[in-house]
């Protein structure tokens, strides 16, 4: 702070000096004055004794007071005790310029959080593509419309028939899963290949596909069958797996 | 104008990428050399200047996001609120995104406190993440940025992260 000619400090009065606070604090700060000869309680008393004095509250000259003031108290209390630490605590070891190096870090970091604040504020934002159905799978792989087109005219074939479900008392319909399940592992059992048409049976209920198919499923699962299906909506071939797992199961060879 | 085929073919994979893909990858898929894509991406980063949406990369990886300026129109499309960040956190955040990867201690050294729970808030809300250890003793665990903080913040890349001027007037450029 530079001191000027008609200044604008809070005028103080003590021993040894009357002025403007600002000059003062120069003068302390450029050691023409020994701040240990200042008494600052009667600095204090005599500022206060004239601000009570004023009909109103001058509050910028009473904060400017104040702020002059405090950095007069800091400098005597250093004066005072010459191992007051400063500002920052310096680390064992770290220089002055080591010191410096980390409050213009410091005071960096505080301009950057300011501006990614501002970024953060102004609303500015990207948004990314979110998740959804994976496309891993979707749509399946190797289907083409000729197959699509071909089992469609299978369900109108089958629907031209003329039988509706409830119409049909379909063997099937009686059937437990497993018992169907039983049927088709003795079948797979005497036949080493079927297709699901073959266990479907010409005039299938949706009933009875619905148990074929768990039953196949529950085959499936215990290791029983292979289930294999070469095209979309092609047939699907189910083989028996007993030959193989047999063979995993055997014991390996002793060696000699 | 027209964009070349391998600008054309990156443009698609990212379209349907639900996660960034690599310029390594890019390349594989496009059976292009990596000098071709860079050169794609770059093509493709013009063309989406005047659209909705932007190309963001950090490092090799590559994704599309939406473009700043359309950000309330999105958020009020996904209902998205706007993301809150105490001071305290931005300073944290500050230091790990000019100085990554960085270590905890690091970043307490900067900024004189504990950042514990600045940390902790910052990976929660994803804007930070564990980036591997430091192989110093104790093993530090290093952190940096993330996607979501690209995207918070509207940037592009790391190097669109705002210039500061220091207390000594110099330009402060990410590190």
């Amino acid at each position: 702070m530079s001191l000027v000619p008609g200044s604008s400090a809070p005028h103080v009065a003590v021993e040894g000096f009357d002025g403007p606070l600002d000059l003062l604090l120069e003068m302390v700060e450029e050691k023409r004055i020994d701040i240990l000869t200042v008494r600052l309680g009667d600095l204090a008393d005599e500022y206060l004794a004239r601000v009570r004095a004023l009909a109103a509250l001058p509050a910028a000259e009473v904060a400017e007071f104040l702020a002059l003031a405090s950095r007069l108290v800091l400098l005597k209390a250093r004066s005072l005790l010459p191992s007051l630490a400063p500002d920052l605590p310096v680390e064992e070891g770290e220089s002055e310029e080591d010191l410096r190096a980390r409050i213009i870090e410091y005071a960096t970091t505080r301009e950057r959080a300011a501006a990614l604040g501002d970024k953060l504020r102004a609303g500015s934002r990207a948004f990314h593509r979110e998740g959804g159905a994976s496309v891993t799978d979707l749509p399946p792989r190797g289907g083409d419309s000729g197959a699509l087109a071909a089992a469609w005219a299978k369900v109108l074939a089958l629907a031209a028939m003329g039988q509706r479900e409830e119409d049909l008392v379909a063997p099937g319909e009686r059937y437990s899963v497993e018992q169907r399940t039983g049927e088709i592992e003795a079948l797979v059992a005497l036949h080493d290949t079927l297709t699901f048409g073959t266990l479907l049976g010409d005039r299938p209920t949706l009933g009875f596909a619905i148990v074929t198919f768990i039953g196949l499923l529950d085959l499936y699962r215990r290791l029983v069958i292979e289930i294999a299906q070469d095209e979309l909506f092609g047939e699907i071939t189910i083989m028996r797996k007993t030959a193989r797992m047999t063979a995993v199961d055997a014991p390996a060879p002793e060696s000699a | 104008m027209t964009r070349s085929p391998n600008a054309i073919a990156i443009e698609a994979v990212l379209f349907v990428a639900e996660k960034p893909v690599s310029q390594a990858e890019l390349a594989k898929i496009a059976g292009a050399s990596p000098r071709a894509i860079e050169a794609a991406l770059i093509e493709l980063e013009a063309h989406y200047e005047d659209t909705g949406l932007r190309l963001q990369h950090e490092g090799d990886d590559w994704q599309i996001v939406t473009a700043p300026e359309t950000a309330r129109f999105v958020a009020a499309y996904l209902g998205a609120d706007r993301l809150r960040v105490s001071s305290a956190s931005l300073e944290t955040l500050a230091v790990v995104a000019y100085r990554q990867p960085v270590t905890r201690a690091e970043v307490e050294a900067i900024r004189g406190v504990n950042c514990d729970q600045t940390i902790y808030t910052l990976m929660s809300r994803r804007l930070i993440e564990e980036r591997g250890r430091r192989e110093t003793p104790g093993r530090p665990i290093e952190y940096g940025t993330t996607w979501e903080f690209l995207e918070c913040f509207g940037l592009t890349s790391l190097e669109g992260l705002p210039r500061v001027i220091t207390p000594e007037g110099q330009v402060r450029l990410p590190e």
